[in-house]
């Protein structure tokens, strides 16, 4: 049934056809829940407030006689006071020094590249056609795929593609992975004035290009860190390395005491397009595009003063021991010998299968307990009733303000925004990124956090999710928490064109 | 002799993206030069001591910059309903190509022709799909013992050679960090203007009869290269003083002289170029000259502007200089407003969908006298060492170029680049009054070694 104005010679008549019931009762009900979750996160300290007056009552009806007494009992009794209070400051001691330490991003910077790299379509489509590599219905294929893409006109395309014909040769690549790291770290080190010895920990992570030596010792060589630095160089590990490689960091910070660690998240592009016409391994030629991130982390106490957030969780979810997700992601050569990565079509499927692997792991954690209570029970109903209800799908809207999704296509953040309930504010952050800079591969979830903070969006304790997908197939996940309203840094990708954003996709 | 390597072929694209959407048509002096295209070169000193391609880097980004005010060079072609060209103004780019050559520029310009100068000035001719063919080329070959050549071409539809040279003055003052001097601006042809559409107006038949002439009476196509040469002659003021003189009947010494440089130049070169033909009389002539004075139009309209009259040389002497500068004069004084307004309109109404070759039928000289190429400094404070025009294809009778030469050589000074059958060209170079005068040959015939 649908209202519809109906045109007649006497005038417009619309036929009021829509059950409104429907709509109260489910609003009754988001206030119900809501409620309940106020409850039962506030449940100990309602608990507390009659214990608390039942304490306070007795302590006022103590006389000054019974304390007398209190105190000589604890006189006669000093050895076992002592031994008490030992134990008790010993214990504490042990407690403080074996908690896990706090990890503080201080900052991190995006790479812009310079104008001249963009690639609006048609010169994408210009120099695809005038390599003379492609034939007709692989031109076809890459022009429907960018026009479906989400993607903008502004995205970076590396200089060795700019040329015709294209020349990817190891020392463009090479070019490439210098502008952009260096680009990115020169930025993170301006803004924040760390000095290169102070530095103790280095990873990187670039999935397709592995040169020797090795992108960290690159890093080491220019800004010329210090002998004993921990450096790590993460190769092969896809789009979801960026959160692997906050991983290792933060737990090399909790062995190493009072220093920093430089997280460097990139990818190469100029020596992995593909030249060929098998048409699932053009589409990485149409969404991978050049950008990069550097993040400054560190378990330094005198840092909680300026660093912008505070790392709660990383959870890891690896899918690879299923041979439909291993192979779904995966680069090979054609039957002509052209290497590429080829993307199954079963991607969108697994993806949401990964990330019902992460949130499962991820839920307990994060979730608020009434949420937890609420999918417990509904599971147990459904095992011990057989209800045929739908499972309980966990708000995860109540545990988190923003959402950074790794902006691996149009589809990848339409499935996420269906799968995990979310409003199109939350997934704004992914698309803009998607349309402006392309998919950057491990540092997209970066310029994602830096569109929410150049849109004032980031208040103290709000909690930030970032999820990446990656070849393996990985899904991974990491929760940060605002220490206190965030403003974007200086020279932040967005500066010159958030004002322009959010800009509607056409479809 | 200096050997060119070319190193690689790129787009250059403009800073700033242009507006979507924005599409440029022409005008129907643009549509008739369809089949041409212009080929500039600028040799330069190199200036300060840059290693082996800086001086490409930074005018590959001074060109960046600057396209941002050249919607129309960036753009692609594509059809409009009537199947009549337009420029989309989708920021595709210009084509650039880098090359290195052994030796000094010095040493090059001693022993170039043309051949070897067109190698400098990378060309394409338009590809299947011409919506992914670029319509301006520009290449930068860098000397390795000094100096620097900068070569544009560009379809004919889109330029004339004044607007071409603007262009590289706007791509010179931007690398130099200055402003532009003359902003283009895209702009169709001007109207006529309502005042003078008076009852009994008598269209002037002049020009139209002779684009009718050329229109119908184009040969088809024929590759030019192999049977015609170029040479580049270079005369100084007194040079110029002396031919100017020579016009002037000797009956009337006080008079002042009536006829311009180009007049005197023409008048020469078409005599000349009569003789070494061997006709009795003189050979048709056609002159094309910029009317953007005289249509009113600012130096940075961008689009072609230039316009064709025929040189009427019935009934004249044979080979009599005077006369002959004379009838030239005459066909200058035509093309003014009222003429070139009722050749616009005819032209207009007239539009036919095959567009012929202009410079095909008679001996072409054209007059680059309202922009001065040697102005264009790339360097700062340094004249290019050489300039040099091509308008291509030549096919036909011949083509004359006339322009400006550097200021050393004088405010009468002009540079003449004659392209001609090579045989007639070696004739020409031993004429007796062109000895007489003694230019100085800048670019000589291909010496074959036998």
């Amino acid at each position: 049934m649908s209202s519809s104005p109906t045109n007649k010679a006497d005038g417009v008549q619309i036929h009021q056809t829509r059950i409104l019931p429907d709509f109260l009762q489910s609003v009754n009900l988001k206030y119900v829940k809501l409620g309940y979750h106020y409850l039962v996160s506030h449940l100990l300290t309602l608990c507390l407030v009659p214990l608390m007056t039942m304490f306070i009552v007795q302590a006022s009806q103590l006389n000054p006689n019974d304390i007398h007494q209190l105190w000589l009992q604890l006189q006669y009794n000093l050895v076992s006071v002592v031994i008490f209070s030992t134990i008790v400051v010993f214990g504490s001691t042990v407690y403080i020094m074996t908690r896990p330490r706090s990890i503080y991003l201080v900052d991190y910077s995006c790479y812009r590249p310079p104008s001249h790299l963009q690639a609006p379509f048609h010169r994408f489509m210009e120099h695809s056609k005038l390599t003379g590599d492609f034939d007709e219905s692989s031109l076809e294929f890459q022009r429907k795929i960018l026009e479906r893409s989400g993607i903008g006109e502004e995205t970076y395309v590396p200089e060795a593609m700019h040329f015709i014909p294209p020349r990817p040769s190891m020392a463009k690549a090479r070019e490439e992975a210098e502008q952009v790291m260096f680009g990115a770290l020169d930025n993170l080190f301006a803004n924040t004035n760390v000095k290169a010895k102070d530095i103790g920990i280095l990873v990187v992570n670039c999935s397709l290009f592995n040169p020797t030596p090795s992108l960290s010792a690159m890093i080491v060589n220019k800004y010329k860190l210090r002998g004993n630095v921990k450096s790590f160089n993460l190769g092969g590990m896809g789009c979801s390395a960026g959160v692997i490689a906050i991983d290792l960091a933060k737990d090399m910070l909790q062995l190493h005491r009072n220093t920093y660690a430089v997280v460097v998240s990139t990818e190469n592009i100029t020596q992995n397009w593909y030249f060929g016409n098998k048409k699932s391994m053009l589409i990485p030629n149409c969404l991978f595009r050049v950008g990069g991130a550097a993040v400054l982390l560190s378990n330094k106490a005198s840092e909680k003063q300026r660093a912008k957030y505070k790392l709660v969780h990383v959870v890891r979810s690896h899918c690879g021991a299923d041979d439909k997700a291993f192979r779904c992601v995966y680069q090979e050569q054609d039957d002509v010998g052209k290497t590429g990565v080829s993307l199954s079509k079963d991607l969108m499927a697994i993806a949401g299968g990964a990330l019902k692997t992460n949130i499962t792991t991820m839920g307990p954690l994060v979730l608020p307990i009434s949420e937890q209570l609420l999918f417990f029970s509904t599971l147990v109903a459904k095992k011990l009733f057989n209800a045929k209800k739908k499972p309980y799908i966990p708000d995860f809207k109540l545990a988190f303000d923003h959402f950074c999704i790794h902006a691996g296509g149009r589809a990848v953040i339409d499935e996420l925004e269906k799968n995990l309930q979310l409003l199109p504010v939350h997934v704004e952050a992914s698309r803009m990124t998607l349309h402006r800079f392309g998919n950057t591969s491990s540092s997209s979830i970066w310029y994602e956090l830096a569109y929410t903070e150049a849109k004032g969006r980031i208040r103290k304790r709000n909690r930030v999710w970032q999820i990446a997908f990656g070849s393996g197939f990985k899904c991974n996940s990491a929760v940060w928490e605002a220490l206190r309203n965030v403003k974007p840094s200086a020279n932040s990708p967005w500066e010159d064109c958030i004002h322009k954003y959010p800009v509607q996709i056409v479809a | 002799m200096a050997e060119i390597t070319y190193i690689c072929k790129r787009t250059v694209v403009s800073t700033k993206p242009t507006q979507p959407g924005k599409c440029h048509s022409f005008s129907v002096l643009d549509h008739l030069m369809e089949k041409n295209h212009i080929r500039i070169v600028y040799y330069c000193k190199s200036w300060g001591e840059k290693e082996a391609g800086e001086i490409t880097v930074s005018l590959r980004e001074s060109l960046s910059e600057m396209l941002t005010h050249f919607p129309k060079v960036t753009g692609r072609l594509i059809r409009n309903e009537k199947g009549n060209w337009m420029i989309k103004c989708n920021d595709a780019g210009v084509r650039m190509v880098e090359a290195r050559a052994k030796g000094s520029v010095e040493d090059w310009l001693k022993s170039v022709d043309r051949e070897k100068e067109l190698k400098l000035v990378y060309w394409e001719a338009m590809i299947h799909k011409p919506y992914f063919w670029s319509t301006f080329y520009v290449q930068i070959t860098e000397f390795e013992e000094g100096g620097v050549a900068i070569g544009l071409s560009c379809f004919h539809l889109l330029a004339d050679p004044i607007c071409a040279t603007m262009f590289l003055k706007a791509w010179a003052d931007k690398t130099l960090g200055q402003k532009m001097v003359s902003p283009p601006f895209f702009h169709p042809l001007p109207p006529r203007r309502p005042i003078n559409k008076t009852s009994n107006h008598k269209p002037y038949t002049d020009l139209i009869n002779h684009y009718k002439f050329s229109i119908e009476n184009s040969t088809p196509f024929l590759d030019a290269n192999d049977t015609h040469t170029t040479i580049t002659l270079s005369f100084s003021d007194h040079m110029v003083q002396a031919c100017m003189d020579m016009v002037q009947p000797t009956s009337a010494p006080n008079k002042p002289n009536p006829s311009s440089p180009f007049e005197a130049l023409a008048g020469l070169l078409w005599i000349c170029i009569s003789k070494v033909k061997g006709l009795n009389g003189l050979v048709n002539m056609s002159l094309c000259l910029d009317q953007r004075k005289i249509l009113g139009l600012d130096k940075g309209f961008f689009g072609n502007c230039m316009v064709y009259n025929k040189v009427h040389s019935n009934g004249l002497e044979e080979h009599n200089f005077s006369q002959a500068t004379k009838v030239i004069g005459e066909a200058l004084e035509k093309m003014d407003n009222e003429g070139i307004m009722d050749l616009i309109e005819w032209l207009e109404h007239n539009d036919s969908q095959s567009h012929p070759l202009m410079n095909n039928c008679d001996l072409i000289c054209a007059s680059l006298e309202t922009v001065e190429p040697y102005s264009v400094d790339f360097v700062g404070g340094f004249e290019p060492i050489r300039v040099s025009y091509y308008v291509e294809p030549v096919i036909g009778i011949g083509q004359v170029l006339i322009f400006r030469a550097p200021s050393y050589d004088g405010p009468l000074g002009r540079v003449v680049m004659v392209t001609l059958p090579k045989d007639e060209i070696v004739k020409l170079c031993e004429d007796e009054l062109i000895l007489h005068l003694s230019p100085r040959i800048l670019m000589g015939v291909a010496r074959n070694y036998a």
